[in-house]
């Protein structure tokens, strides 16, 4: 590539760089208000079927995040926790991702401290194993077995946030948080092999990969990335991180669709102008 | 020689078929040996990351060792490392047997929430930037299947943030680009990835089958 | 990623990059005290330690995005250390939540001579496994580490074999499998009924279509041709789609920097 050209495209990329900083700047120092929305029909489903639920049901929440999708994520698992709280359900999390478990041990107690719910009985984090499918499979047959102490060294056996819950079988819904592939593997291993039904909440890049297990009904409901968080935000009837994100999120957007409208409207000049082919 | 590859084989094959068969049969044992299988496999899987965390260190070790460009910069590994495996195994004085009380925070949690988040979470959101600056320079309506998917990608990026509501109220409708949205997601994007899906699954059962009668082998490694 | 800027610049301006990153480094400084004021100089020894903490994360966070502007060596250090962090947090979360619970407390602190020997019977194959996997480190024995993993890919590629037949295949294919007529209902509308015929017309030619366009082992005809065509153009919107939520995304992990700069690093008031 010429110099000239070299130089050209590096300057255009730093003033687009700086554009998308300031579109998501700006609209927090200004304090531009958050529009009006609706919750989607996908973030509804997840909020209905946890709803449904009758108090003292276990709730299988797997966390598989960490630090990379805090962002997105962490609103979710948040909201989630906060409304089986509000249900009087409990929350079995667990995750096999092993960068997370100080990231999800810092969500539980802050929401636990939030709500007055104590760990060990009205919830428990199962903590982290290696061996991702095999630790759905253990669980399903077993979840005592697989983890015989929580995430801080307390002994799961006679733990009253257990009782009554032998295996994953035992468990009303499977809820999985999470940023990558992980989520097939709670579909394949635990929900569809031991007919639990499953909710999803995950990172906007794996949301359209899940519509096929959407439509077969093998996936009941999904948050899709922050916004998701937004909805399920909103059908709590609160406004928190997602929220407060959602008009930065549109103004970013807005550039982003300028940006590539602008680029095309040019191109087709410039091709019937006969300059690109 | 036999031992080396023979007896790996036969044992992929039979581990194999013993998976494939156990999920048929209703009787407890077939449960009891899913269970103990797979906690078996846990226990291995914890010897599995060493391997990854001493084949990165001994990366490192030697662009110091042979002093290739940049090797100074890997010290940092090995600082960063060392330090957080020793509050790791120092435990605010606890020591690495026991665990501290629940919701002490400890300085291995600090170097997670000070080091390893803004690290990791800035990384990822960098791509923010490269996407916006690809999209520019190369998203482009040059035939019908580029506009299918240019139109595709604006109508997600409008449907799916609040602001759309905001034009569609004054259309008559606030979720109007929602329902568009909807559309295109439960039905073409549907067909589309329930085809792709299929097909990776039918690759991954295929490439299962090679795994097993031994075809395929590069789980083995190198040498004889 | 994307290229980086050519590095042969003049002396000149790399004197002002010089004077630019000096101005920056100050200015964080300034603004780092000035902002956590509160907490670093506060009476409270843990709030003075967060307070470093947050400015050591704001200075990281800054760091990482300055490889925006051009590879520096700020930012090769911030991520040598990074990856050295996150392989020491590994090790330690490895020892505390899998080989301290499924290995060292079950042998070392058995309660009773029965329980040990329990957790002797059913543990010593898996530990011996365990180590013949690190034999993989080695040249000379690394064959033994054979045994581990044909005993992990054995049972991965049978499971694999079951749980995509079922999930991904036999009940993808029943949905897509399903009457067209189907999703029509007495209560619901002409216009209604009209869309969920439509809709499943348009999943079960698009399935196919793009199936259609996968199989290459048979040259493709002027009517394959047209059907594969069709094919890629579902696959085109399904990629534009995925474009559209992967944009979202990543602006969703920099609304989460944002947040973290603006405010708990320069506390602006929410």
């Amino acid at each position: 590539m010429p110099a000239n050209d070299t130089q050209g495209l590096i300057r255009t990329r730093r003033i687009i760089y700086l554009l998308v900083a300031a579109a998501i700047i700006v609209p927090y120092v200004i304090q531009m208000p958050i529009p009006s929305f609706h919750a989607q029909e996908e973030a509804h489903k997840v909020y209905d079927r946890v709803e449904s639920l009758p108090a003292g049901s276990r709730v299988l929440i797997a966390m598989e995040f960490d630090p990379n999708c805090e962002a997105e994520l962490r609103p979710m698992a948040e909201g989630i926790l906060r409304h089986c709280f509000a249900r009087k359900l409990v929350p079995i999390l667990v995750t096999t991702n092993y960068i997370a478990p100080a990231l999800i041990s810092d969500i539980c107690q802050k929401i636990a401290k939030e709500t007055g719910t104590v760990s060990g009985k009205d919830w428990v984090f199962l903590g982290y194993r290696p061996g991702m499918a095999n630790v759905v499979i253990t669980m399903g047959e077993s979840i005592q077995r697989t983890f015989e102490t929580d995430n801080f060294s307390q002994t799961t056996r006679d733990m009253p946030a257990l009782a009554g819950v032998n295996s994953l079988k035992d468990v009303s819904l499977i809820t999985v948080i999470s940023l990558g592939d992980t989520v097939n593997m709670w579909i394949q291993y635990g929900s569809d092999r031991l007919k639990v039904p499953l909710v999803a909440g995950v990172t906007a890049v794996m949301a359209p990969d899940l519509y096929p297990y959407l439509n077969t009904g093998q996936v009941k409901g999904i948050l899709a990335g922050l916004r998701g968080a937004a909805d399920y935000e909103l059908l709590l009837h609160r406004s928190d991180d997602a929220a407060k994100g959602m008009q930065v999120q549109s103004v970013a957007h807005g550039l982003l669709i300028a940006l590539i409208i602008g680029a095309n409207v040019r191109f087709l000049f410039r091709r019937a102008q006969g300059k690109e082919a | 020689m036999w031992y080396k590859r023979t007896i790996p084989l036969i044992l992929v094959f039979a581990i194999g078929v013993a998976a494939f068969v156990q999920e048929f049969v209703p009787a407890p044992w077939a449960g009891r040996f899913r269970e103990n299988i797979t906690l078996w496999f846990q226990i291995i899987g914890s010897f599995a990351l060493f391997i990854g965390l001493y084949s990165l260190l001994h990366m490192h070790w030697t662009r110091i060792r042979r002093q290739t460009p940049g090797w100074a910069y890997s010290i940092f590994v090995f600082l960063a490392a060392g330090g957080m495996i020793a509050v790791g195994l120092y435990n605010e004085g606890k020591g690495p047997i026991i665990d501290v009380a629940q919701g002490t925070r400890t300085w291995l949690d600090r170097g997670y929430d000070y080091l390893i988040k803004p690290c990791t979470a800035t990384i990822y959101s960098s791509m923010a930037f490269f996407m916006a600056s690809a999209a520019f320079r190369t998203f482009r309506a040059r035939n019908t299947a580029a506009v299918l998917m240019l139109v595709a990608a604006l109508v997600v990026m409008f449907g799916r943030v609040p602001v759309s509501e905001v034009l569609g109220g004054w259309l008559g409708d606030p979720e109007m680009f929602s329902r568009i949205t909807d559309v295109l997601m439960k039905y073409p994007n549907l067909a589309a990835k329930r085809a792709i899906m299929m097909g990776i699954s039918l690759g991954a059962i295929a490439q299962s089958l090679r795994i097993l009668l031994g075809v395929e082998r590069s789980y083995m490694g190198g040498g004889d | 990623m994307e290229p980086q800027a050519q590095t042969t610049e003049s002396p000149m301006r790399r004197t002002v990059e010089a004077a630019v990153m000096i101005a920056l480094g100050t200015a964080f400084v300034v603004a780092s005290i000035l902002c956590q004021k509160d907490s670093l100089f506060g009476k409270n020894a843990n709030d003075r330690i967060e307070a470093v903490g947050i400015i050591i994360a704001a200075a990281l966070t800054l760091i990482m995005y300055s490889f925006l502007y051009r590879d520096n060596p700020l930012f090769k250090i911030a991520e040598n250390v990074y990856i050295g962090a996150q392989l020491g947090y590994g090790a330690i979360n490895t020892w505390r939540l899998a080989l301290r619970p499924q290995i060292y407390n079950p042998l070392a602190l058995a309660p009773s001579n029965q329980a040990l020997w329990d957790a002797l019977v059913f543990r010593s194959v898996p530990i011996l496994l365990g180590v013949l996997l690190l034999t993989r480190l080695s040249r000379k024995h690394g064959w033994l580490s054979r045994y581990s993993y044909s005993m992990m890919v054995g049972w991965g590629a049978g499971m694999t074999i079951l749980v995509m037949t079922d999930t991904n295949i036999l009940q993808q294919l029943q949905a897509a499998a399903k009457p067209i007529q189907a999703g029509v209902t007495a209560d619901a509308g002409w216009w209604a009924n009209a869309g969920a015929v439509t809709g499943a017309l348009t999943v079960l030619v698009g399935t196919v279509c793009v199936l259609f366009y996968f199989f290459f082992s048979i040259p493709h005809g002027p009517v394959g041709q047209r059907v594969s065509k069709t094919g890629i153009w579902f696959l085109m919107l399904s990629f534009g789609a995925s474009f559209g939520y992967t944009a979202m995304a990543r602006i969703s992990l920099v609304i989460g920097r944002m947040r973290f700069l603006l405010f708990e690093w320069l506390k602006i008031p929410q």
